[in-house]
């Protein structure tokens, strides 16, 4: 053992965006209590700060890719790409919380604190190559995300949405750390690649069934966090109940990277048992598409039914993740990009449209929107019309992918269910832009001010960003086909 | 070709502001880019000879999808008359909605239509195609829902676009598998490949997807009702859409993949079988309408169920006649919809009990509707008559597979001839109706289009060259060059003769029309039709989605719980331990006495804490749980490990009492049935774990690492005491770090002790 406790300088290199987002956060927590509160906004620029110069040493970092400390983390292409999406989401988290905090009288470090560090455990999710760090940067990611979940302490909305994230997240937790401590004791280490080989050498293997346990207990924990059935009972009352900005940023971020490991480790661990998993994650995703579409059917509160359609969606990614191929990877890595956009795009329009205590969330409030403020009224039916899947925006080319991939897969019954549940959706979504734009006004839209400058930053990025995956989507695709090859 | 189908969507945004600027002339302004396109197509038509040109422009080269177009005979056609359709419609939408806040609107959506029409039916690449196909679905939406205020015209443009809409996504999954099996999506590299794809197991799926996708678009029968629903769209609308342009989709998709997808059995079977069902049906729901636009739009189901039918047979002479009625009937539906709009506007009323008598007050509406009647009866010297002429020739023609194609031909001729006579000579000859009396013509904007399309049908049945126009649309369809031969006279052969018995009948039929209903009346279809199940559908959709939802989503912590644990054990249990290939050991040295006592008293903690009826009581309890447990570990000789659970449950006792101390007082709020239920749960969970215990005791797991600590202490640490060295030698990072956990937690339990004392916080 080298004796030496300082890594090299291109380990550091490596993890530059953890470093940037930790030292921002830190800052944002030192500085909360030294400034007036009408001052405190400040914090949150610093944050958004903090998270553009992470994006830019995302990419610095990979010019340097490569394993570091001892290949726990690992920078390859399917890391980069999941740490600018999530650098990203939370960037639009930011810019749609700055107006929500002020409207609310509750601007404070602590909260873009908690986002950067949120965002952390994002990045060492998609960056680790080893369960510990796995667990670890999920952790950090969800215990952030809990409070920020709770945040506004003194609304019982928040307090119910964070008690039983909290409670449920921790309990799936412990499932997924009893699955890491099995595959330990029976591969004899935490790392992916050597898993891998224990697994897929015959001579090595340990008996299928216990393998079989190890991976259904952290199947648990991963679908527990992507929001998949049957451990999707959480989410409509979180998201519900949660801050809509951290709702938005929620359904996007922690998820964008808990299906990173989910398919890191299903992808590269757990790869030569395939056969073993696939039934569970066919069934699963069929049941998440399902109890997605259907309860979102009959909501009438904004937020719950885009937390069922978040569901959805998730089914629609592990439809792809079924496909356990490259190409099936590269589809969900795809797919869940143009999701955040239109769905923190959706949910930016959520904000903005509940005013103060979220007061307006049903969707009959958004009655007559496109006679009082046209631009929110088009974007947030573009956001819609993506949702449904309608060509030339994101949504379009996330859904082609994944079933392509999934009849690749020769998953044809996934593949017709999963295009029956595209037309279910398209009732519910369609439902919103037919109040918006052909129902009269109603007191709740009459009454609204425009935008915000900074959500309205946020809205336009999320709306060309839905756009430019619709036209071009190859500018994105092909950063994604390259990096669906993982390291093994 | 990049521009002509681009221009369109280029020039739609610019719509409304134009209309603002000059809102009288902007009608006429905008008119001049379809036809410019026309003429644009229209010099291109020598090179027709040459055979297909292709632009290809990349678009998402991963996935072989680009935009790639093929100008050849048939989509030269298609995009013709859907350039010159919607120019007229763009002229009349002007008059027809002259003052409406949201004409600039309407131009807009009409633009955006028409180019993605012309981009459906030049692109050669299938997902280019679908792309379109979607954008057609998507701008009929918008144009189906423009008088919004009406409830009917929401729910109809909904209906439409949730019916297409499915049927394009099946549309989608048969072109993802044509594209999987012939390793490419663009037509041209399919066609070549037909037999592989139709002797390819899959064939049928494909076949059905695709025809799904077609028959939804094309109103085929049972997806055929939302045509006429969407009648509410303005009449402009309705000319373009559901006459000339959108609903032809289906059937130029059937037209464009019979090289590739036709020549089978099945394909017989299943596209003329649905083409004749829909025609006869059409054609008798349309004798028996009472509003003129929904004649039209039965009438228009029977004619695309007349094309369908004859695509299906697929013979030379079927595929010149489809290709001719096809022609035929863009021509007189488009004029005859713009003369019902007339009808409607000048009237105030598309009821056909009401009207009567017209020409007079309308004469150049009247004239216009009259000819377009005069082709779609199929009366002599209009196009019409030779498109019905091929029209029963093909169907003679046919294959013994379908001897009955000839007779429903005949028959749904009949009853369209009795159709048009209601929606002209009914309309406008006559005695007076009672909306005659305020009648008025139409402004010239709303003239130039039902005149110039009502006689050009009825004249092009004398012009000569046609053949150079239809002919390579047919080529296309079979394959091979097809000679057409457009004349009036073809002497006296066997379709004369049923045209000659066909009139005959549908002059009877119109004579008849108010017995025949009576008679026939009872039989009230609509009860049994496909419409009442598209509402049975939604609405048990609604009612299924409630009841799961009211099920899964109880909103109770202890609800979620319980799927969870149920979920984890049956995973479990059916993922792994059911299969076991390994057998479940007792540890091999019985334990001491002090491991059982230890083990005694973890068990009666743990009950205790089950049945404790204090929270503090609960909560030591568990602590003394987790202290034997510690104990345990020490017993194994884990001491740092010990030692950490002991000040970690230290910890969590003291917050558990902070935490708890401001609940109310213990309740017992389940019922004793839903106990018991818990009972099983925890007990399955219970014995799941003590399972997965044993399991992991009998199996050979990897060397323990104890022993490398072992054998390195001394050497590497020079300790002899292994604890103290792993402890702060070995994994000294650890324990600064588990040093740090420590505290900040009990930083947190001090603040936990200020908040009791101030009586503060929230």
């Amino acid at each position: 053992m080298p004796a030496s406790y300082i890594p090299p300088w291109e380990d550091l290199l490596r993890v530059l965006p953890e470093i940037v987002l930790t030292v921002g956060g830190t800052i944002a927590m030192v500085l909360e209590p030294l400034l007036r509160p009408e001052k405190k906004r400040r914090l949150g620029w610093l944050a958004l700060a903090a998270l553009l110069v992470a994006l830019w040493a995302t990419a610095v970092a990979h010019v340097f890719a490569g394993p570091a400390f001892r290949a726990m983390i690992i920078v390859d292409g399917f890391a980069t790409f999941f740490r600018a999406l999530v650098i990203v989401v939370g960037a639009l988290a930011v810019l749609c919380s700055l107006n929500y905090l002020e409207r609310e009288r509750a601007d404070s470090g602590e909260y873009y604190a908690l986002v950067l560090f949120s965002v952390v455990g994002q990045c060492l999710m998609a960056a680790s190559n080893e369960l510990i760090m796995i667990f670890i940067g999920l952790e950090i990611s969800s215990i952030s995300t809990y409070v920020l979940a709770g945040y506004l302490r003194d609304d019982v909305r928040n307090n119910e949405s964070a008690i039983k994230y909290f409670l449920l997240g921790s309990f799936a937790t412990a499932f997924l750390l009893y699955g890491i401590a099995w595959i330990y004791g029976l591969t004899g280490s935490t790392d992916l690649s050597e898993i891998r080989r224990v697994l897929a050498n015959p001579e090595l293997a340990p008996a299928g069934a216990l393998v079989g346990v190890s991976a259904a207990l952290m199947f648990v924990g991963f679908a527990f966090k992507v929001s998949a059935a049957p451990f999707q009972i959480w989410t409509p009352d979180v998201y519900q109940g949660a801050p809509a900005p951290v709702t938005a940023f929620m359904s996007a971020g922690p998820k964008a990277a808990a299906f990173a490991i989910f398919l890191r480790v299903y992808m590269t661990a757990f790869e030569p048992v395939a056969s073993r998993w696939e039934p569970v994650v066919w069934l699963s995703a069929l049941a998440t598409m399902l109890v997605g579409n259907f309860a979102a059917l009959v909501q009438n509160n904004l937020k719950r039914l885009l937390a069922y359609s978040s569901i959805a969606h998730a089914g629609y990614v592990m439809v792809a993740v079924t496909a356990h191929s490259e190409i099936g990877t590269a589809a969900a890595m795809f797919y869940l990009v143009a999701y955040a956009f239109m769905n923190v795009g959706a949910f930016a329009v959520v904000t903005h449209f509940a005013r103060e205590r979220e007061r307006y969330v049903n969707v009959d409030d958004l009655a007559g929107l496109a006679q009082r403020q046209p631009v929110t009224a088009a974007l947030f039916a573009l956001f819609l019309l993506s949702l449904i899947g309608i060509p030339l925006t994101g949504g379009f080319f996330g859904k082609f992918y994944i079933f392509k991939a999934a009849l690749e897969a020769n998953l044809y019954w996934l593949t017709g269910i999963g295009l029956l549940n595209s037309a279910l959706a398209a009732y519910y979504y369609l439902r919103i832009i037919v109040v918006m734009y052909f129902h009269e006004p109603g007191e709740a839209a009459a009454t609204l001010a425009p935008p915000a400058p900074a959500l309205k930053v946020a809205l336009w990025s999320s709306a060309v960003a839905t756009l430019v995956l619709g036209v071009f989507p190859s500018l994105v695709l092909d950063f994604a086909g390259k990096s669906a090859t993982l390291a093994r | 070709m990049l521009f002509l189908v681009a221009s369109g969507f280029l020039l739609a945004p610019l719509a409304p502001v134009l209309h603002r600027r000059w809102p009288r002339r902007a009608g006429w302004l905008l008119s001049l880019l379809p036809f410019s396109l026309s003429a644009w197509l229209f010099l291109h038509a020598r090179h027709l000879e040459e055979g297909a040109r292709r632009w290809v422009y990349p678009w998402i080269p991963s996935l072989d999808v680009a935009l790639s177009f093929r100008l050849d005979g048939l989509s030269f056609l298609f995009s013709l008359l859907i350039a010159i359709v919607g120019g007229f419609v763009v002229l009349y939408a002007s008059g027809y909605l002259e003052g409406h806040e949201h004409l600039g609107r309407i131009y807009a959506w009409l633009l955006t239509f028409m180019a993605s029409m012309l981009g459906l039916v030049l692109a050669d690449n299938l997902i280019a195609l679908f792309v379109f196909w979607e954008l057609t679905s998507l701008s009929s939406y918008l144009l189906i829902g423009f008088y919004h205020e009406r409830e009917a015209a929401r729910a109809a443009a909904l209906q439409a676009l949730l019916v297409t809409g499915l049927g394009g996504l099946a549309l989608l999954a048969g072109f993802v598998l044509m594209g999987r099996i012939g390793s490419s999506f663009e037509l041209s590299a399919l066609e070549p490949q037909a037999a592989a794809l139709t002797s390819h197991p899959l064939y049928a799926a494909v076949l059905l997807l695709v025809l799904a996708g077609a028959f939804t678009k094309s109103a085929q029968f049972p997806f055929h009702f939302w045509l006429p629903d969407a009648m509410e769209a303005p009449a402009p609308v309705s000319a373009y859409l559901h006459a000339a342009a959108m609903v032809k989709a289906g059937v130029y998709l059937v037209a464009r993949l019979t090289p590739t997808l036709g020549g089978t059995p099945l394909f017989l079977s299943l596209v003329a079988g649905t083409g004749a069902l829909t025609m006869i049906l059409g054609a008798w729901l349309a004798y028996r309408q009472a509003y003129l636009k929904r004649i039209l739009a039965y009438s228009t189901v029977s004619a695309l169920g007349a094309l369908m039918l004859l695509l299906g047979l697929g013979t030379p002479a079927a595929v010149k006649a489809a290709i001719a009625v096809f022609f035929a009937h863009v021509l007189y539906k488009g004029a005859l919809f713009l003369a019902a709009g007339n009808v409607e506007h000048g009237a105030g009323t598309g009821e056909l009990r009401l009207l009567g008598g017209l020409a007079r007050a309308m004469p150049l509406t009247a004239f216009a509707a009259l000819a377009a009647a005069a082709s779609m009866a199929g009366l002599p010297p209009s196009f019409g008559f030779i498109a019905k002429e091929s029209l029963l020739a093909g169907a003679l023609e046919v294959p013994p597979e379908a001897p009955w194609a000839a007779w429903i031909a005949v028959a749904a001729s009949a009853l369209l001839i009795a159709v048009s006579l209601l929606v002209s000579w009914r309309v406008f000859a006559g005695e007076a109706g009672k909306a005659a009396a305020g009648a008025h013509e139409a402004s010239p904007a709303m003239l130039v289009g039902p005149v110039a399309l009502g006689t050009s049908g009825f004249l092009l049945g004398l012009s000569p060259g046609l053949e150079r126009l239809l002919e390579p649309a047919a080529s296309v369809v079979t394959g091979a060059p097809v000679p057409m031969d457009l004349a009036l006279w073809h002497g006296w052969n066997l379709p004369l003769a049923l045209s000659g018995a066909s009139l005959a009948a549908g002059l009877l039929l119109y004579a008849g029309r108010k017995q025949a209903l009576a008679a026939l009346g009872a039989l009230d279809w609509g009860r049994f039709g496909p419409a009442v199940w598209y509402r049975a559908t939604l609405k048990a959709t609604l009612k299924l989605a409630d009841v799961q939802t009211r099920l899964l989503q109880s909103g109770y912590l202890r609800g979620y719980l319980t799927i969870v644990v149920a979920t984890v054990v049956g995973l479990l249990f059916f993922g792994g331990l059911r299969r076991a290939g390994w057998q479940l050991s007792a540890p091999a040295e019985d334990p001491g006495a002090v491991e059982t006592l230890v083990v005694l008293v973890v068990l009666a903690s743990v009950a205790a804490a089950v049945v404790s009826s204090s929270r503090l009581g609960a909560i030591a309890a568990l602590g003394a749980a987790g202290y034997g447990i510690a104990l345990i570990f020490l017993l194994a000789g884990a001491p740092d490990l010990a030692i950490t659970q002991f000040v970690v449950e230290s910890l969590v006792v003291v917050l558990f009492v902070f935490a708890f101390y401001r609940l109310p007082r213990f309740a017992r709020l389940s019922s004793p049935a839903s106990r018991l239920r818990d009972v099983a749960f925890a007990g399955a969970v219970g014995v799941l774990m003590s399972l997965l215990t044993l399991a992991a005791a009998g199996s050979s797991l990897h060397e323990p690492i104890s022993n490398y600590f072992g054998e390195w202490a001394y050497l590497k640490a020079h300790g002899r005491n292994v604890v103290n060295v792993i402890l702060v030698d070995f994994r000294a990072l650890d324990t600064l770090g588990e040093i740090t956990v420590i505290g900040i937690a009990a930083l947190g339990v001090y603040a936990l002790l200020g908040l009791r004392r101030t009586g503060g916080g929230a």
